[in-house]
């Protein structure tokens, strides 16, 4: 795992939406954010959380997968593709799929749009908008020696539970040091205890 | 109901395609065409962050790219990103309007006529009530050069003793405190110091939101193990991760440092070495903060006794600790008074200039520092001069070629100039960069007050609240179109350049100011073609003060990214910290450390006003919101004001609530949080009436520093039936409001949290 | 399958024209490449229909499709979805305006062309004169005699430059998408060159050189006229072989999408709308979330009762999720 990506942390993103801001800037999709913020805490706290594509490795890109035109694909660096343009039917099946809720879907141009991880510039070794001018490093892009260097100690998690299901990820999330063996979890709730539905 | 054919089901947030505050600039084309990236910095906030603004081959602003500048590292908040549609706005004014009286519809007129209307205005009232009838109101984000030349005109053009700025709503207190505790007005350390403490202590200071880009060195510090305490009655976004977060009740600050204060002595926490060898005031000091226990504090501000020893045992405690304030507490009628409590925290401990120990505040606007620096303060010259000293007096005079009895005396503040028109004293205004209509406190007396003026004029490059109300607009340049410097809130003085040319028709400030001027017959005195010559005049005019620019030029600016005045020669490398020889600006080198007594806040709490309204700042909108609410990015991350209201009054998100003070009322949709106090709303005040915070704000000064107490005033909160909605920004005749940015101006619900709706959350 | 519709295309050809009497032996390799393309197509078109997306998605499309209760309720539902989605293309003027008039030039003419050519190369049509050399013509499709025209007369220009009008329209719609491929960057990101490119000159390729062809035979007498072909056909062929498995088989895709349409749109006249778990914000049909779910089961994502949030709530549970059993702040 881990070259150069994109490490999340959300204890020290302020939900200021400067991510969302440089998404729309950002050329190979100018005018249109990608980025998702959301404030995962309303009426609690003012705690947010950015999410970008995680470029889901094992099983590889789900959304890829579940395509039915073949539309996503993915690079040999692993950065999985928005859909192409020729291809994309504009069914859904992505953005319903993707256990992260990532793809968008624009329905009058039949067409999904995601997160690409910048692909305009780090091909050019740019660092992506958003983790570029991210004012707090809640999004930071690079090595996860450079993260290390920068935060002293920090660990990271790369896989993520659904149910019994992990998803290991090209995007990583900072964790405590004492919750590196664990997968993040998804978040998808506990809807069945012993066949007995309890949402 | 009919169903379409195409599928038009899809999650909420997945389907928002709308080009976001699609700026027809190049209609949100990526052509690759050539492009050329000019270094500037941001026109917003006192970080001044470095960013580069792409410029097609037309010569046009088209993009920002963030730059690797040391003061933001490439970082950007959202209000910087989209800084740069600003410049090829629609909403731009591009000529002069006009009218002569207000009963009548703004025409275009050309700029003759517009200026020599304005010349024959301030004749006329000059002539039948004198000099001083004729008032100037400046701004704190324009341009040093510019700030220096309102002060000059309003003294030697217009012969006036009434000209103030924007700032007196904004920096004063801290100004006012810096002056009495130091002798000189500025933060004492670089941003970078934080990086080096061990605990650092924010108040009043919605770091998160007003200053992102300063996050990083919050975080920084704490990645290298610094504690962080967070004073605010909300629970911020820097506050909800804080090591201790004080909520204290708004107007309570003085009496929550003076215990803290009260601690540090008790537990014997104090650095008296430094106390005996570089403070003086001290005795008088530790006598008065003993009258405020930690329970007596826990009283008066609404929170446990043991966060107060809490607080104490961390500042004192840590090696080297720093303070950073900002509005939060300053923004008081006893605003000089609370930060003089911080200041005595920081001296009492030791903490002042010394690497990664100090004190600073954070300036709101670009130019907050700067602009205080160089006489368009109502008491001050050039150089930080005082217009009262004689000595003063006497230099800038010669720098300047007029008689000493010409120049006039100390004017009255911004507010208390709109008093003065309401009463007839000030029968004419020019105002530049500014917008007192949504940013002066008691709305209804500040619309009373310009409307009794006789002629009032106003330079924006958009049609702003107040200019709407004018007789005169002059269509000024944006911060891309022009070149000049500003002062962030180190005291770092950074270079802005020019990325292209104005729109047909519009025309820098200097070159108005110039103009006008020339007309009233002080054109020799105003002999300036562009912002480097006055610039050139700046250095001299502030050559041997304290605020010392005369080592700055142009030429080292561009080579250096930054220099931090005090800097006397050409080969000074700045002062990016203060006071590390031990020695402050005071005559006898120490710290004057001041005895505050807290009193209550200037607006009587009682049955019918139980409550405290606070205001402030969201992320995405900058002030007055004149620039701001027209961007489509951030119109749709923040349509719309709200009021912040606790769960225990029952509301639920998106309640029409009505807030009411003595000065009025207003609906806003209720955004119903945790994290905030239950006996504290806010209102976020970018936006003007009938969604206007400062409708409701009291107009009651500092007595010192006569900044208004804009953050505490007595209110309460009622049931509603219906929100006020907000009004599309002012343009000229027979404009509208680029649609496409205000789209989502008239959504009635607040945003999903303080920092805007979330990505899925807009309609 | 694939060798049973190109077998199929070549007993078509056999029989179309006469058993080859009408077969023009100078247009042979065309008819090769086009039984190759029958080939690599059928071969394109099973692989991709048998991965779950597809497979489930064909089935329920086809199954709108045949169904007589939908066509009942809604007879004119299908040919309206067959006019704006594959026709006008509608969903391409909401990308971008330009590019829909250009894909609707090339669209057009690479129809027209292909309309023309492939009747014309398995001698399916056939242009004979009663008096050997006009200008009375008869176009006949399969012997029969269609319509009779005089070469001289409107109809008979327009029969004789069928592909020069193709290549004309073809022309300045590739030419702007090449064109936006070197300047656009959103269009440059990630852009191949034998996907994005190699189609675009190769349709240029095909059109200017057929167009030349025409040009040397009226203005240059004939000059050049062997290579002219030799490089028309040339290019032809490539482009017909390299139909499956390139961009261009995104011709052969498209149709899925009103498959899609008709799939949600009759489900949806049902009022089989899903709603979040959660936030009770509408998702998708009922049957659609259903059927991407069995899409998921068959792949073996073992998280499809996922797709019963919606990405927000997806994205919020997760980040609560975070807070309260990952980190709540800082550290």
């Amino acid at each position: 795992m881990m070259g150069k990506t994109i490490f999340i942390d959300p204890g020290r993103c302020i939900g200021c939406q400067a991510c969302v801001s440089a998404c729309r800037e950002c050329d190979s999709h100018r005018g249109k954010s990608m980025i998702h913020l959301d404030y995962t805490d309303p009426g609690q706290s003012v705690a947010s959380l950015p999410s970008v594509c995680m470029h889901c490795e094992d099983p590889v890109a789900p959304c890829a997968e579940v395509c039915p035109a073949d539309a996503i694909l993915i690079t040999a660096d692993g950065v999985v593709q928005q859909a192409d343009e020729s291809r994309c039917i504009g069914c859904s099946n992505c953005v319903n799929a993707c256990p992260f809720g990532v793809p968008k879907i624009d329905l009058q141009a039949k067409l999904q749009m995601k997160c690409n991880l910048c692909y305009d510039r780090t091909a050019y070794g740019l660092a992506p908008m958003c983790a570029t001018v991210c004012p707090t490093g809640a999004l930071f892009y690079g090595t996860l020696e450079e993260l290390q260097a920068e935060r002293p100690g920090v660990q990271v998690a790369d896989s993520f539970t659904f149910g019994d299901v992990v998803v290991s990820t090209g995007v990583a999330m900072v964790v405590p040091a004492d919750k590196v063996q664990w997968p993040v979890p998804g978040g998808l709730p506990v809807v069945e205890v012993n066949g007995v539905d309890v949402r | 109901m009919t169903i379409p054919l195409d599928p038009s089901i899809a999650p909420p947030g997945t389907r928002n395609f709308r080009d976001a505050g699609g700026i027809p600039a190049d209609k949100w084309h990526a052509d690759q065409n050539g492009e050329t990236l000019v270094p500037t910095h941001c026109c917003f906030c006192g970080i001044q962050c470095g960013m580069y603004l792409r410029v097609d081959k037309g010569g046009k602003v088209f993009g920002v790219e963030p730059r690797n500048h040391d003061i933001n590292r490439m970082r950007l908040c959202p209000k910087g990103i989209n800084a740069y549609q600003q410049v090829n706005h629609p909403d731009r004014l591009t000529a002069p309007l006009m009218r002569r009286s207000r009963d009548e519809e703004f025409r275009e007129v050309s700029w003759d006529e517009a200026l020599d209307f304005t010349v024959s205005e301030i004749n006329r009232i000059q002539a039948a009530y004198g000099k001083d009838a004729f008032g100037l109101l400046g701004g704190a984000s324009l341009f040093s050069e510019k700030t220096y030349l309102v002060g000059k005109f309003a003294r030697v053009a217009l012969k006036s003793r009434h000209v103030d700025y924007n700032g007196r709503l904004c920096m004063v207190s801290a100004a006012g405190a810096n002056k009495l505790a130091f002798g000189i007005d500025r933060a004492g350390n670089p941003f970078s110091d934080i990086l080096l403490t061990d605990c650092l202590l924010i108040a009043g200071s919605n770091v998160g939101e007003c200053f992102p880009v300063m996050t990083q060195y919050l975080w920084g510090a704490r990645d290298r193990g610094a504690s962080l305490i967070v004073i605010d009655p909300r629970e911020t976004a820097v506050a909800r991760t804080a090591d201790i977060h004080v909520a204290l009740k708004p107007g309570t600050d003085a009496a929550f440092f003076n215990a803290v204060l009260n601690v540090i002595v008790r537990e014997n926490l104090t650095d008296e070495a430094f106390l005996a060898a570089h403070c003086t005031g001290w005795e008088e000091v530790r006598a008065k903060v003993a009258e405020y226990t930690p329970e007596r504090a826990a009283e008066i501000c609404g929170i446990p006794a043991s966060q107060v020893v809490q607080v104490a045992r961390t500042f004192a405690g840590a090696d080297k600790a720093m303070a950073w304030h900002a509005r939060g507490i300053e923004h008081h009628s006893q605003g000089v008074e609370n930060c003089l409590t911080v200041i005595n925290l920081c001296a009492a401990t030791g903490n002042i200039g010394k690497p990664g120990a100090g004190y600073g505040t954070i300036t709101g606007q670009g130019n907050g520092q700067g602009g205080r620096e160089h006489g368009q303060k109502s008491d001050l010259l050039p150089g930080g001069r005082s217009i009262l000293n004689e000595e003063h007096r006497r230099q800038i005079c010669e720098i300047w070629g007029i008689e000493e009895s010409e120049l006039p005396t100390a004017g009255t503040s911004m507010m208390e100039m709109v008093w003065q028109m309401q009463r007839r004293e000030i029968r004419g205004l020019i105002g530049i960069c500014n917008n007192p209509f949504v940013s002066l406190p008691n709305y209804a007396v500040v619309k009373d007050g310009y409307d009794t003026a006789e002629f009032h004029a106003q330079f924006d490059f958009f049609l702003s609240e107040t200019a709407a109300n004018a007789h005169v607009v002059f269509p000024v340049t944006t911060w891309a179109e022009d070149e000049g410097v500003m002062a962030n809130a180190e005291a770092r003085v950074v270079k802005h350049n020019k990325a292209q040319e104005p729109p047909a028709g519009v025309r820098t400030d200097t070159w108005v100011i110039c103009e006008l001027a020339r007309r009233l017959g002080a054109g020799d005195k105003f002999d300036f073609p562009d912002s480097r010559s006055v610039f050139e005049e700046l250095r001299v005019a502030s050559a041997g003060t304290v605020n010392d620019y005369y080592g700055i030029t142009y030429e080292r600016l561009e080579e250096t990214g930054g220099i931090a005045w005090p800097c006397p020669s050409t080969d000074h490398p700045g002062t990016p910290r203060l006071f590390e020889d031990g020695r402050t600006y005071h005559p006898d080198g120490t710290i004057h450390m001041q005895v505050v007594d807290w009193h209550l806040p200037m607006d009587p709490y009682d049955d019918d006003h139980p409550m405290s309204l606070t205001t402030g700042r969201t992320v995405a909108h900058f002030l007055s919101g004149n620039q701001t609410r027209r961007l489509g990015g951030l119109v749709e991350q923040t349509p719309r004001p709200w009021v912040e209201v606790h769960p225990s009054h029952g509301f639920r998100s998106g309640d029409p609530v009505r807030v009411v003070t003595r000065r009025g009322s207003a609906v806003f949709p209720a955004l119903v949080t945790e994290a905030i106090r239950p006996d504290t709303v806010f209102v976020p005040y970018h936006w003007p009436v009938p969604t206007a915070a400062n409708a409701l704000t009291i107009d009651a000064l500092d007595p010192r520093s006569k900044i208004p107490e804009y953050k505490v005033c007595a209110c309460r909160i009622e049931a509603a039936t219906q929100i006020d909605e907000v009004p599309a920004p002012p343009t000229a005749p027979g404009h509208q409001a680029y649609p496409e940015t205000q789209v989502s101006r008239t959504d009635p619900l607040p945003p999903t949290a303080p920092q805007g709706r979330g990505t899925a959350d807009r309609s | 399958m694939g060798v049973a519709v190109s077998l199929l295309l070549v007993v078509a050809i056999v029989l179309g024209s006469h058993c080859l009497r009408d077969f023009d032996s100078a247009l042979l390799p065309y008819a090769v490449a086009s039984v190759f393309l029958a080939f690599g197509v059928a071969y394109r078109y099973t692989m991709w229909i048998s991965a779950p997306g597809a497979r489930r998605l064909f089935r329920q499309g086809w199954r709108s499709f045949f169904s007589m209760d939908n066509f009942r309720k809604a007879p004119t539902a299908l040919p309206k979805m067959i006019a704006t989605y594959l026709g006008f293309q509608k969903f391409l003027g909401a990308r971008s305006h330009a590019r829909w008039a250009a894909h609707q030039l090339m669209f057009w003419g690479c129809l027209l062309a292909a309309a023309i050519t492939f009747p014309l190369t398995w001698g399916w049509f056939t242009f004979t004169s009663s008096t050997g050399s006009g200008p009375g013509y008869e176009m006949r499709i399969w012997g029969i005699k269609v319509i009779g025209y005089d070469s001289a007369s409107i109809l008979g220009w327009l029969m004789f430059h069928g592909l020069d009008i193709a290549a004309v329209l073809v022309i300045p719609g590739a030419a702007y998408f090449l064109w936006r491929r070197m300047k656009d960057r959103g269009a440059m990101t990630g852009q191949r060159f034998a996907y994005d490119l190699v189609p675009l000159i190769a349709l240029i390729v095909v059109s200017v050189t057929g167009l030349l062809l025409t040009f040397s035979s009226i203005f240059l007498h004939g000059g050049g006229y062997e290579f002219l072909a030799i490089m028309h056909m040339v290019s032809v062929v490539f482009t017909l072989i390299y139909i499956p498995f390139g961009k261009f088989f995104h011709i052969v895709q498209r149709p899925a999408a009103v498959g899609m349409q008709l799939f949600k749109y009759t489900t949806r006249e049902d009022e089989q709308i899903f709603h979040c778990r959660r936030c009770q914000e509408p998702i998708d049909t009922g049957p659609y979330v259903e059927n991407l779910r069995s899409t998921m089961r068959d792949l073996d994502l073992g998280f499809d009762q996922w797709a019963e949030y919606c990405p927000r709530c997806k994205r919020v549970l997760r980040g609560s999720a975070y807070l309260t059993q990952v980190k709540k702040g800082f550290k």
